[in-house]
């Protein structure tokens, strides 16, 4: 059995996917900063208060991570108190929860990206599909082999003696 | 204690590796079970010199060996009697309890008891697998009936003891239960055990991959766990399954599996962890009948033994004095025993020794092939795991820089390359840390103003994980997962940076080796 086909019968929602911090359009990279330190989350969500549905859900709009931070803030004077919209990417590629889990690892390999927010047929933000679902599900999926050996590696018994 | 709230010491998973070699056989659910105690305790915010592991014997006993905080390895089922002393002589002490089925249950049952029903401030953990482990496996008091071992060749005839429920006939204030190959929620359960005040007894279904390796496989199976496992939460309807459609409900007295498609929510129970009588019915919930209960089954306050004790040994201070314990001992009838002659000499009759050499019969062959059954044969996948070395990933050649570089260069370099982190090296070319884009983010992006005056070292994370080349991709896997990372760097025999890998390296090589078969 290859990764690919134990993953295909593995659904986006039975992943453990990741948290992100979410601000609204407009918010200062500045404070998105610190929100997202706050929330120890590497990626930021931004929704649109203003194209909110009938049930008040913002939409998405963007998404701001670390490696815009690298890419467009820290050597861009002045970007910190311009809006987070001007170095977000817009309009990202989401995934539902209903997809494999092998199709969100191939998405993310074809389209070179890291995150993919997890957003449900009612427009629902449910999480943020990233490599470190499927490093917990191996974990998970084969603990005697993944799981179970201790941390420094040079102490592993040779043999199995029973305690 | 006013002290330990002033200075601030952050711990981390790190500080709590003990420097012992771990004695159990790999692939071990201790291990697992090691890890998140190991990432939990840094959270707790206990320091290490108060917290004390106390265990008994068996396999899981030699948990407190590879804790780096206090411990006793003590003596066989009477970890929950020294606990107690300790507690109630040092009450300021986090102690950690660590049982098996066999040590808390067969000979230590009583003390276990005691200790729960006093509701002495404990955190009590029972490695469950079913088995003593230690003495190469025999069944246990938790066994089910009909398991084959070496001290039941026909089959347990014995009705076994349900952890939960005995924990609640002793009026537990704190009952949980977790498995060690769900190690986000055995985590989040380690933490509420320390969390409570008073005497905690956690469960946690535990692999024994040599002697009982099939006893879980229902509820470890990563696929259809979520189908096996009712995972509780305080106030929340009481629905499982893959795909949520399950839950339970109550015919009279007894719980039962109904189909959401056919039963309306309100008829499912919600989850009450205050309620004495809906935990038995929680505890009496036996898979596969039912799915297994896994949360926190049952969270009340109650005072603990040793306050309660101390207030009244106050009360009598208060009222009579400090106390003499020499005017105590000569307070009641006092007796001298007299000297005797020296007892004649008994004559000791030796053990046989030909009981060595006695041949074992009557073990029919059928009995010994039920033995010896194989665990389930590897998938070639789980073999790749264990056998392709991480050398076999090619790993990139590492981008490094110096520890003196500034930060302005640091970053311009990982720009220039187009990478998320860079190793940091000293004179000797030795790895000392890691910087990563997280840490632009965390501790770089709109704090520091002028980022050519500040040295790389001052914000890399010193002393990274870094692996060898000739460890399996296992490991990598294994640490990627208890600490969220990305990349590991890979350091040579004399700890120089030989390279850098990813999980997308991972991903690729397990794709490409499999389909070239
Ligand atoms: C007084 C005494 N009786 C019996 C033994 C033998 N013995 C050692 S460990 C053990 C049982 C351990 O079982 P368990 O607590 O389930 O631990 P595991 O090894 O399964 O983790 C027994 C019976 C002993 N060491 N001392
Ligand atoms: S005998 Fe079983 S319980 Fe003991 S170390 Fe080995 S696998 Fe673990
Ligand atoms: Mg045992």
């Amino acid at each position: 059995m290859s990764l690919q086909s134990d993953l295909k019968t593995e659904l986006v929602s039975h992943l453990a996917v990741s948290d992100f911090t979410q601000v609204v359009a407009g918010t200062p990279v500045r404070d998105t900063l610190a929100r997202m330190r706050a929330d120890r989350q590497v990626v930021c969500l931004v929704v649109d208060e203003d194209a909110a549905d009938e049930s008040g859900r913002r939409q998405l709009v963007g998404i701001f991570t670390e490696r815009d931070v690298m890419r467009r803030v820290i050597d861009a004077a002045g970007t910190l108190d311009r809006p987070v919209d001007e170095v977000m990417t817009p309009d990202p590629i989401t995934i539902g929860p209903d997809a494999s889990a092998a199709d969100a690892l191939r998405l993310m390999d074809e389209i070179h990206v890291r995150n993919l927010p997890v957003v449900d047929e009612d427009g629902e933000l449910m999480g943020n599909m990233t490599h470190q679902a499927i490093i917990q599900y191996l974990a998970d999926r084969y603990p005697v082999e993944v799981l179970n050996r201790p941390l420094d590696p040079e102490q592993f018994p040779r043999k199995a003696e029973g305690g | 204690m006013s002290t330990a709230a002033t200075e601030e010491i952050t711990l981390t998973r790190k500080d709590f590796i003990s420097d012992q070699t771990v004695r159990w056989c790999p692939g071990c659910g201790d291990y697992s079970i090691l890890a998140q105690m190991q990432r939990i305790l840094p959270e707790t915010g206990v320091p290490k010199e108060k917290t004390v592991f106390i265990s008994g014997i068996g396999c899981s006993s030699r948990f407190p060996y590879y804790m780096n905080t206090y411990g006793i390895h003590s003596i066989h089922g009477r970890a929950p009697a020294l606990a107690t002393g300790l507690a109630i002589a040092n009450p300021e002490l986090s102690i950690w309890v660590i049982t098996g089925d066999g040590d808390g249950l067969s000979i230590g049952g009583n003390h276990l008891l005691h200790a729960i029903r006093r509701n002495v401030n404990l955190n009590i953990v029972l490695f469950n697998n079913r088995i003593y482990g230690l003495t190469k496996g025999q069944y246990s008091p938790t066994s089910r009936p009909g398991t084959v071992t070496k001290s039941s060749p026909m089959g347990s005839v014995e009705q076994p003891l349900n952890p939960i429920a005995v924990a609640l006939a002793a009026e537990a204030t704190f009952v949980a239960r977790s498995i060690d190959s769900h190690p986000q929620h055995l985590a989040a359960i380690l933490e509420r055990t320390a969390e409570h005040q008073g005497a905690s007894f956690l469960e946690v279904y535990q692999n024994c991959v040599i002697f009982n390796p099939n006893e879980w496989t229902e509820l470890s199976d990563r696929r259809n766990r979520d189908d096996s496992i009712l995972y509780l939460e305080h106030g929340k309807h009481m629905i499982f399954g893959k795909n949520r459609d399950k839950g339970i409900r109550l015919n009279g007295f007894t719980p039962e599996v109904v189909s959401l498609d056919e039963v309306d929510l309100d008829e499912i129970l919600v989850h009450d962890a205050t309620s004495r009588p809906l935990a038995s019915i929680l505890g009496s919930m036996e898979f596969p009948d039912y799915p297994a209960a896994m949360g926190v089954i049952r969270d009340v306050r109650k005072p603990d033994y040793g306050g309660e004790m101390m207030a009244q040994v106050e009360t009598a201070q208060a009222q009579r004095g400090a106390g003499d314990l020499n005017q105590l001992y000569l307070a009641a009838d006092l007796w001298t025993v007299e000297e005797r002659e020296e007892a004649e000499e008994r004559e000791i009759t030796p053990v046989a020794s030909d009981l060595d050499e006695m041949p074992i019969t009557g073990l029919d062959e059928e009995y010994i092939d039920e033995m010896e059954k194989p665990a389930e044969a590897l998938s070639e996948f789980q073999d790749l795991l264990v056998t392709s070395t991480l050398a076999a990933l090619e790993p990139n050649v590492p981008i490094t820089v110096g520890k003196r570089s500034s930060l302005a260069r640091t970053i311009r370099q990982m720009n220039r390359h187009n990478i998320g982190c860079v190793l940091v090296t000293d004179e000797e070319d030795r790895l000392i840390g890691i910087f990563t884009e997280w840490d632009v983010l965390n501790r770089v992006a709109g704090i520091v103003d002028d980022m050519a005056q500040q040295r790389i070292s001052d914000y890399m994370t010193p002393e990274p994980l870094a692996l060898k080349a000739d460890l399996p991709i296992a490991q990598a896997l294994n640490l990627m997962s208890l600490h969220g990372f990305r990349h590991l760097p890979l350091v040579d025999e004399g700890g120089s940076p030989s390279g850098i890998i990813s999980f997308r390296d991972v991903v690729g090589y397990l794709n490409e080796a499999l389909e070239e078969e």
